[in-house]
C-alpha cells in the first residue's frame, strides 16, 4: 500500500520535472530514438560477418567517422567487441552475450 | 557535512584550479600546516595532465605522476576539495577574501555517492565523451573517467531524458534530480589562481582544414589515442579506424601566428610532438612519423638530448611552414608546404594522418571576478616576472602554472612551489608584521650606527 | 582465497600473517613487457596469501582504494605492490596503508619497471618469469616484516644557504620570511652572481643591478638572515635537522675607516674577472660600483703581500682565515653556473681579436653606456655577425670534445633570447651597424621572448640558418679585405647556399655550464646528471629536492635557467625547507641497526668497522644480575649501512626492516627456477 503510493508520487515528481526539463528532454529523447536505430542496424551489420569500419559504412549509407563513433560507445558497454584485423582495419564483431 | 566545515574550519588559502600546479601549490600550503581549499570547475582534479599518455622527458606514465598527487590532495588533512565548483565573486576584507562559491549541481548526494558507476551501466543514452576530446562514449551519468577524483559520479541534465533508470540502478540510491545549485562562502587570507589554459581550437585556422577534416586531429586528441585507457584502445584514426602508416606533425598550428593573434610560442608544441612521434613508433614500429617544424624548441633540460633521440629514431624533421592542408578521396590529408631547407620550394605530401600541434591559449579570465588583468598575450599579468613571478598586481593573490603563460609540467610545478612560498610568505608576513616592523627599524638604526 | 579465518588467531600473540599483492600495470609501462595476469595468477597460491590483484595503476585513488578495502575488509596485514621504482612511490603505499590503520613499515615495494619491464624489452616470457622471481622474494621478505617506529628528531630550524647569486638570495630571503633562520655563504667578496653582470635583462629590459640590489637590500636587513662573503663550506656531517657544517672565512681585509682611500691608492692590477678580462682592476677592489657588502675587499690570490700606500701609509694587508661551525637542518645548493669559455681557435676565440663572447660583449657595452658609435679593437664596426650555439647542443663524435673531454649536448636555454635581445640593443644603439645571426634553431619560448625575435626581424637583423652538423667557420680576412674576419656557413634559408658575412665583430652565444663543485658534491653526497648539472631526484615529483634528505638545489647549479626561472626555483626550495624545518620535528625512516643483547657477546667487531660519529658503541648491561658489555645503537647517528652486520660474528645484529632473515629468504626465492610456473603463451 505504501510502495504503492510512493511509487505514484515518484512518477508524479518525474513528470514534474520533465515538464521543467522539457526542451532538452524532448531533444535527447529524439537523440536516443535514432541512436537505438544505428545501433541495431550496426549490430544486425555485423551479426554474421565481422567488418570493419568503412565496410559497415557501406552498408549503412553512414559517413565512415559517425559509424567509428558508435562502434567505440558500443565497444565501451560491451556489445560490440575487437575480431582480429583486416589490412590497416579492425574488424568489429557482436560481443559475446553474457548469460 | 560542507556546512559543517565551513563553519567551523578557518581556511588559510584557497587555491582555484586543481590541475598539476595548483594541486602541488596546495600541498605545499598543507604541508606546511595551512588549511587549504581547493575550488575547482570540472567534477575531477586533474586538469590537463590526467588526459596525457606519457611526459617529456622522463616518458614515465602520466598517471604514475598526476593520480598519486591527486590522492594526495584528497586525503590530506589540511585540504578541503570543492570539485564542480565556481567562483563567483571575490570581496576584500579586513581579514583577507570571502570567496563565494557555486556548487553546480551533480544531480546526486555526493557524499553518498560510492563511484560503484552501476548508474553509467544503465543509463540509455551514449553521449560523446568530453575526456576524451569528443572521440569516445559516456553517458548521461558517470564518473568522469576511470581515475577521477573524487570518485563520485555526475549527472548531465543537458542529456539526460529523465527516464529515471539510474536512480533504480543506485545502489544507494544517491539520485536527486531536483538538486539545485547552491551558494557557499569561504574566507581566506590569499588566492592562488592557477586555471591553467585551453588549446588552440581545431578549427582556428581555415588553411588547416578548419576541423572539418576528421583525419587532421590535435595534440590533446593524439594523446588519448596513446593513452592506455585511450577511446579506441588503441592509435586509429577519427575517419575511418584505419591505422594509420604515415603520420605528420604541422608544429606553431595556432601559436607564432600573427593571423590568430598569438604571437607567443606555446612552450611545450615541439616536446610533446617529440614526444608523441617516440610514442607511436613504439606502437607502430612502421609508421613513418613527419614532423614539420619551423624550429624545434628543445630547451628543457634534457630535452635537446630527447630531440636527439627521436631524430635518431628515424622521425623526420623537415623545416618548413605548411601553408594548407586538404583532403584526398580516401580521406588522407595532404599537406602543403614551403620547405626552407630545400630552396623554399613547394610540395605536398599526403599522409594517412595529421597532427596540429595546437598551442595553448589562457582558459579563463581573471579580471571580472579577481580584478586582475591579463598581459597582451592573455595569459593573467604578472608586473615583475624576474622578481616576484607569482606576484600579481592584486596583493594576496597569487597565480601559478599555465595560467600565467604557457608552461610544461616541470616549470609548472616548480612555480606551483613558488606560488606556495609567495602565499606562505605573505601570510607569515602579515601575521607578524609589526614584530618584523620593530626589528626592521632596529636593524635600520644599527646600520646608521656603524 | 579461501576465507577461513578464525577469528580468535587475530588476538594471538603470533598474528597469522595475511599477505594482500598487488602487481601494477603502470599504465602499459608494466604490463606491456611482462603478463601481470600471470604474475597474479601464480601469487595467488604462494603461502600466506590472501589476495592478488592487479591494476592499471595502483597508485591512483581508486588502486590504494583497493588496498585499503582488503585490509579493512579482508583482514590484510602486510601488503606487497610490484610497481615503479620505490623512489617514486613506495611513501605512497606506505601512506595508503597507515590510512587503513596498519603499520606504515608493514609494505613492501618492488620496482618491477625499473627492475624489469624497462630492461627487458621484446622478451615477454623472459620478463614474466623475472616477474614472478621478482615477486616471490618481495613475498618472502613480506612474510616477515615487522612493525616499526619512525625515528623522530628535532629540527635545527636553520638553513644554509650556499651561494649569493640571484638564486640564493631569494632562497635565503623567502626562508626567512617563513621565521627560518638562514645563513648564506657566498664564495666571492661579493653577492649577486652572474645576473650583477647583466645590463638590461629580458624580458622586461629592467636593468639588472637595480633589480637586483632591491633584493640584496632585503636579504641584508632582514634580522633572521646572516651573510658570510669570501666564504665556502669545508666540512658536511649528520643529517636532515642536524647537520654540521665546517665554513671557512677569508678576511675581508680592509676596515671601514680606509675603505674609500684604499680605492684611489697606487697597487698592482689584475684582469677584471668582472668585465670577463676586458679591462684590469685593482687587486684591492669592489665589484662594481653598487655592489655588496660595499667595503672593498682584498683579492688573496692576487695581493703580493706587499704594502700599499694608503693615506700617505705604507700598509700591510694580512689575510686570517677564519673557520667556524653551523649547526643546520637544511642546505639549499644554489652555486649557479659559468659561461662556455670556448676552446683557443674555436670561431677564432682568442686568436683573432675580434672575436668575443656574448657576456664580453654585454660587459663591453656596459662599460660606456652613453657612446653612440661602437668601436672594437680601435675600429670602428659596422658589421656584426652573432653566432649562437657556442659549446651547447653538440654531438659527441661530431664536434671537438673540450679540454676534459666533455661535449655539452645540452641547450642553454638562454642564450637565444639573450642573443636577439643583444641584437636589439645593438639595433637601438647603433641603428647604422649590419646585424647577421647565425642559428639553428631559434629557442624564443618563454613569456615576452618571441617578441625581441619578431622585433629583430623587423628590425632587419639578417638571419642566416645553418645545420646542426655544418656550423659557421671563423676565418681572418686576407690581407687588404674592408674586414677584418669573415663568418662562412651554408645558409638553408638561401637554398643552401654557401654564404660569407664580412664582419667587424663576431659574438659569440656561449653556453651554461655548471660551477665547479666537485668538494661540496661530494661532502653532501649529492649527484650530477649527464649534462653535469646537480641533479634532482624526480623532474616532476621532486623537481628540487635532491636525493639526499634535506638537501636542496636553487636556480642555474640545477641546469640553465633565465631569472625568472631561477627565482621561482628559488622560491619553490625556500618552500621545501619550509616544510621540513617548519614543524620544528623531521622524521628518518628507522632503517637502522639493531643489537640483539641476547646474542651480543660484546667483542666490538662491529665498532671498529662503523664509519659513523657515535652511532654504536660498548656499553655496560646488566643481564641476569651480571653486568656484561652489549653494542648499542643511537639510531639518529646510524646511517643503517650495514657494515657492522656483516663484521658480528655471532649474527646480533641487523637492519630494522632489512633484516638478515628477510635477505635469506628473498635469495632462497630468487634462486628459484620458475620457468615451470610459466604455461605456454596464449
Ligand atoms: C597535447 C599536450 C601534451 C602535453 N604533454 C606534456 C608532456 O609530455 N610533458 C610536460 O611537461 N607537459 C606537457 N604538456 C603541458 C601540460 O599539460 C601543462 O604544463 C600542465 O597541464 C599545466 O598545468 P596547470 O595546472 O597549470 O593547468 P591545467 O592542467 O589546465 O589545470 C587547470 C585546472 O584549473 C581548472 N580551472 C580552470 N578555470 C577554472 C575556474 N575558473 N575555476 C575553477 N577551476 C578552474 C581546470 O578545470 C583545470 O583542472 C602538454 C600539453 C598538451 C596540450
Ligand atoms: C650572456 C647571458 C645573458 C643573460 N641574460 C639574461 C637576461 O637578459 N634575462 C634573464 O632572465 N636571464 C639572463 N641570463 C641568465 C641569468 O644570468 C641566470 O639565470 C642567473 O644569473 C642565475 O642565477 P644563479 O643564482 O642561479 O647563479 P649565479 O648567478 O651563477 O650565482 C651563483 C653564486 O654562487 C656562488 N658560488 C659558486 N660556488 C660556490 C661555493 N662553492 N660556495 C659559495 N658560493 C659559491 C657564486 O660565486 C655566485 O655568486 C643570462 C645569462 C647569460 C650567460
Ligand atoms: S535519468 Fe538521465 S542520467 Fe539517469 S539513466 Fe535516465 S537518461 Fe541516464
Ligand atoms: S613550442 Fe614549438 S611548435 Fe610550439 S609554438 Fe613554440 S616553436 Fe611552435
Ligand atoms: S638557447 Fe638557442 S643558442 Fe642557446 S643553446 Fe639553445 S638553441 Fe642554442
Amino acid at each position: 500500500m505504501n510502495k504503492k503510493v510512493e511509487a505514484r508520487a515518484r512518477a508524479e515528481k518525474m513528470k514534474q520535472l520533465r515538464k521543467e526539463h522539457k526542451v532538452t528532454v524532448k531533444r535527447t529523447q529524439g537523440l536516443l530514438k535514432e541512436q537505438k536505430r544505428i545501433h541495431r542496424d550496426i549490430c544486425l551489420t555485423i551479426r554474421d560477418t565481422p567488418k570493419t569500419i568503412p565496410e559497415i559504412a557501406e552498408v549503412m549509407e553512414m559517413p565512415s567517422h559517425e559509424v567509428l563513433w558508435h562502434i567505440t560507445a558500443l565497444k565501451k558497454y560491451d556489445v560490440v567487441a575487437e575480431e582480429g584485423m583486416c589490412g590497416e582495419y579492425v574488424l568489429y564483431t557482436r560481443a559475446e552475450e553474457e548469460a | 557535512m560542507m556546512e559543517k566545515l565551513l563553519n567551523t574550519l578557518k581556511i588559510d588559502a584557497l587555491v582555484v584550479g586543481g590541475g598539476i600546479a595548483g594541486m602541488q601549490s596546495a600541498l605545499d600550503l598543507a604541508d606546511q600546516g595551512y588549511q587549504v581549499a581547493m575550488v575547482e570547475k570540472e567534477a575531477s582534479i586533474g586538469g590537463k595532465m590526467i588526459a596525457l599518455s606519457k611526459v617529456f622527458p622522463t616518458l614515465d606514465c602520466c598517471s604514475c605522476i598526476t593520480t598519486p598527487k591527486m590522492s594526495a590532495v584528497a586525503h590530506h588533512e589540511n585540504i578541503h576539495l570543492f570539485t564542480y565548483c565556481e567562483v563567483q565573486s571575490v570581496e576584500e576584507n579586513t581579514n583577507g577574501f570571502k570567496t563565494t562559491v557555486l556548487q553546480k549541481p551533480r544531480y546526486l548526494d555526493a557524499d553518498a555517492c560510492t563511484g560503484c558507476r552501476m548508474c553509467e551501466y544503465v543509463c540509455p543514452i551514449d553521449l560523446r565523451n568530453p575526456f576524451d576530446l569528443n572521440m569516445g562514449a559516456t553517458r548521461a551519468v558517470r564518473v568522469p573517467f576511470s581515475t577521477a577524483v573524487p570518485q563520485i559520479a555526475v549527472l548531465d541534465m543537458e542529456n539526460c531524458i529523465l527516464c529515471g533508470k539510474c536512480e533504480k540502478a543506485c545502489p544507494v540510491g544517491c539520485i536527486d534530480f531536483s538538486q539545485q545549485p547552491k551558494l557557499f562562502t569561504l574566507q581566506t587570507d590569499t588566492i592562488i589562481l592557477a586555471t591553467g589554459f585551453e588549446t588552440t581550437k581545431r578549427d582556428a585556422k581555415k588553411e588547416y582544414g578548419a576541423g572539418e577534416l576528421h583525419n587532421v586531429i590535435d595534440g590533446l586528441m593524439m594523446e588519448r589515442l596513446l593513452a592506455p585507457t585511450g577511446p579506441y584502445g588503441r592509435i586509429i584514426r577519427p575517419g575511418d579506424g584505419k591505422e594509420p602508416d604515415s603520420i605528420a606533425y604541422v608544429q606553431c598550428a595556432g601559436s607564432r601566428d600573427k593571423t590568430l593573434g598569438v604571437e607567443y610560442c606555446s612552450r611545450v608544441c615541439c616536446m610533446y610532438a617529440i614526444k608523441q612521434a617516440m610514442l607511436i613508433s613504439g606502437s607502430l614500429p612502421l609508421a613513418d612519423i613527419t614532423i614539420y617544424y619551423m624550429d624545434i624548441r628543445a630547451f628543457g633540460k634534457g630535452y635537446e638530448q630527447f630531440f636527439q633521440n627521436a631524430r635518431a629514431m628515424g622521425v623526420e624533421f623537415v623545416r618548413g611552414k605548411v601553408a594548407k592542408i586538404t583532403q584526398d578521396d580516401h580521406q588522407n590529408p595532404v599537406v602543403r608546404f614551403e620547405s626552407t631547407d630545400n630552396g623554399s620550394k613547394v610540395s605536398e605530401r599526403t599522409h594517412d594522418l595529421v597532427v596540429l600541434s595546437t598551442g595553448m591559449l589562457p582558459s579563463y579570465d581573471t579580471k571580472p571576478v579577481y580584478r586582475i588583468p591579463a598581459g597582451d598575450d592573455g595569459f593573467v599579468y604578472v608586473p615583475e616576472p624576474n622578481s616576484a613571478p607569482c606576484v600579481t598586481d592584486r596583493e594576496g593573490i597569487f597565480v601559478t602554472g599555465a595560467a600565467a603563460g604557457p608552461m610544461d609540467i616541470v616549470d609548472s610545478i616548480v612555480m606551483a612551489g613558488a606560488a606556495a612560498m609567495e602565499s606562505a610568505a605573505y601570510m607569515s608576513e602579515k601575521q607578524d608584521q609589526a614584530e618584523i616592523h620593530e626589528q626592521a627599524e632596529e636593524s635600520e638604526m644599527e646600520v646608521a650606527h656603524v | 582465497m579461501s576465507e577461513s579465518t578464525n577469528p580468535k588467531k587475530k588476538e594471538e600473540k603470533d598474528e597469522e600473517v595475511r599477505i594482500g599483492v598487488y602487481t601494477c600495470y603502470c599504465g602499459g609501462n608494466i604490463s606491456d613487457a611482462v603478463d601481470c595476469e600471470h604474475v597474479k595468477k601464480v601469487m595467488t597460491d604462494l603461502p600466506n596469501v590472501v589476495v592478488s590483484r592487479t591494476d592499471m595503476s595502483m597508485c591512483s585513488d581508486a588502486g590504494q582504494a583497493l588496498i585499503e578495502k582488503d585490509i579493512k575488509e579482508k583482514g590484510i596485514n602486510r601488503v606487497i605492490v610490484g610497481a615503479c621504482a620505490p623512489s617514486l612511490h613506495e611513501q605512497t603505499f606506505r601512506g595508503t596503508v597507515a590510512r587503513a590503520g596498519l603499520n606504515p613499515y608493514l609494505y613492501h615495494h618492488v620496482g618491477l619497471r625499473e627492475q624489469d619491464s624497462w630492461v627487458s624489452h621484446g622478451d615477454y616470457r623472459g620478463a614474466t618469469c623475472k616477474a614472478l622471481n621478482l615477486m616471490t622474494a618481495g613475498v618472502a621478505k613480506t612474510r616477515l616484516l615487522a612493525p616499526l617506529e619512525p625515528i623522530r628528531l628535532e629540527a635545527e630550524k636553520h638553513a644554509l644557504v650556499i651561494g649569493g647569486g640571484v638564486a640564493g638570495l631569494r632562497t635565503a630571503l623567502d626562508t626567512a620570511r617563513r621565521g627560518i633562520q638562514v645563513t648564506l655563504i657566498e664564495k666571492s667578496p661579493f653577492l649577486g652572481g652572474r645576473m650583477a653582470q647583466l645590463g638590461k635583462v629580458f624580458p622586461t629590459d629592467e636593468d639588472a643591478c637595480a633589480t637586483l640590489d632591491k633584493l640584496i637590500q632585503k636579504v641584508a636587513s632582514h634580522p633572521k638572515v646572516t651573510i658570510f662573503t669570501q666564504a665556502e663550506v669545508t666540512g658536511v656531517s649528520g643529517y636532515v635537522g642536524d647537520y654540521q657544517i665546517k665554513i671557512l672565512q677569508q678576511s675581508r681585509g680592509i676596515n671601514n675607516d680606509i675603505a674609500e682611500a684604499v680605492l684611489d691608492a697606487d697597487m698592482p692590477k689584475v684582469p677584471d674577472a668582472f668585465n670577463y678580462g676586458l679591462t684590469e682592476r685593482k687587486v684591492i677592489y669592489k665589484a662594481y660600483p653598487g655592489c655588496y657588502p660595499p667595503t672593498p675587499a682584498v683579492d688573496w690570490a692576487h695581493y703580493n703581500g706587499e704594502p700599499i700606500i694608503v693615506n700617505g701609509q705604507p700598509t700591510i694587508f694580512y689575510n686570517k682565515p677564519k673557520n667556524f661551525d653551523l649547526k643546520v637542518g637544511a642546505i639549499v645548493v644554489a652555486t649557479g653556473f659559468k659561461p662556455y669559455e670556448p676552446r683557443a681557435g674555436e670561431y677564432g676565440y682568442k686568436e683573432l681579436p675580434e672575436v668575443v663572447t656574448l657576456p664580453q660583449l654585454i660587459r663591453y657595452l656596459e662599460l660606456d653606456k652613453t657612446t653612440r658609435t661602437l668601436t672594437w679593437a680601435g675600429r670602428a664596426v659596422n658589421d656584426i655577425a652573432l653566432i649562437h650555439c657556442v659549446g651547447s647542443r653538440d654531438t659527441e663524435g661530431v664536434h671537438e670534445p673540450q679540454a676534459d673531454g666533455q661535449v655539452n649536448n645540452y641547450c642553454s636555454r638562454v642564450c637565444c633570447t639573450a642573443t636577439l635581445h643583444m641584437a636589439n640593443e645593438l639595433r637601438e644603439r647603433f641603428p647604422d651597424t649590419n646585424i647577421y645571426d647565425f642559428y639553428e634553431d631559434i629557442r624564443t619560448y618563454g613569456r615576452g621572448h618571441e617578441t625581441y625575435y619578431q622585433k629583430a626581424l623587423e628590425g632587419m637583423v639578417r638571419f642566416l640558418r645553418y645545420r646542426g652538423i655544418e656550423r659557421p667557420e671563423v676565418v681572418a680576412a686576407p690581407e687588404g679585405d674592408t674586414h677584418p674576419v669573415l663568418v662562412r656557413a651554408k645558409d638553408s634559408l638561401s637554398q643552401g647556399e654557401e654564404m660569407e658575412v664580412a664582419a667587424d665583430l663576431v659574438v659569440l652565444a656561449v653556453g651554461m655550464m655548471p660551477t665547479q663543485v666537485d668538494e661540496l658534491v661530494q661532502m653532501l653526497k649529492i649527484s650530477r646528471g649527464v649534462d653535469r648539472f646537480l641533479a634532482e631526484v624526480h623532474p616532476k615529483l621532486r623537481p628540487v629536492e635532491t636525493a639526499v634528505n634535506g638537501v636542496i638545489l636553487a636556480g642555474t647549479a640545477q641546469g640553465p635557467m633565465t631569472i625568472q626561472e631561477s627565482v621561482a626555483a628559488a622560491s619553490a626550495a625556500a618552500v621545501k625547507v619550509a616544510v621540513l624545518l617548519g614543524q620544528g620535528e623531521v622524521q628518518l625512516d628507522p632503517f637502522v641497526a639493531y643489537v640483539d643483547p641476547e646474542k651480543c657477546d660484546g667483542n666490538g667487531a662491529c665498532i671498529e668497522v662503523c664509519k659513523y660519529e657515535d652511532a654504536i658503541k660498548m656499553e655496560t648491561v646488566t643481564i641476569n644480575g651480571k653486568d656484561v658489555k652489549r653494542a648499542v645503537v643511537t639510531p639518529a647517528n646510524c646511517a643503517g649501512c650495514g657494515g657492522c652486520v656483516s663484521a658480528c660474528p655471532n649474527r646480533a645484529i641487523d637492519i630494522q626492516g632489512w633484516t638478515l632473515d628477510q635477505y635469506d629468504a628473498m635469495v632462497d626465492a630468487i634462486a628459484l627456477d620458475l620457468w615451470d610456473l610459466m604455461e605456454v603463451p596464449a
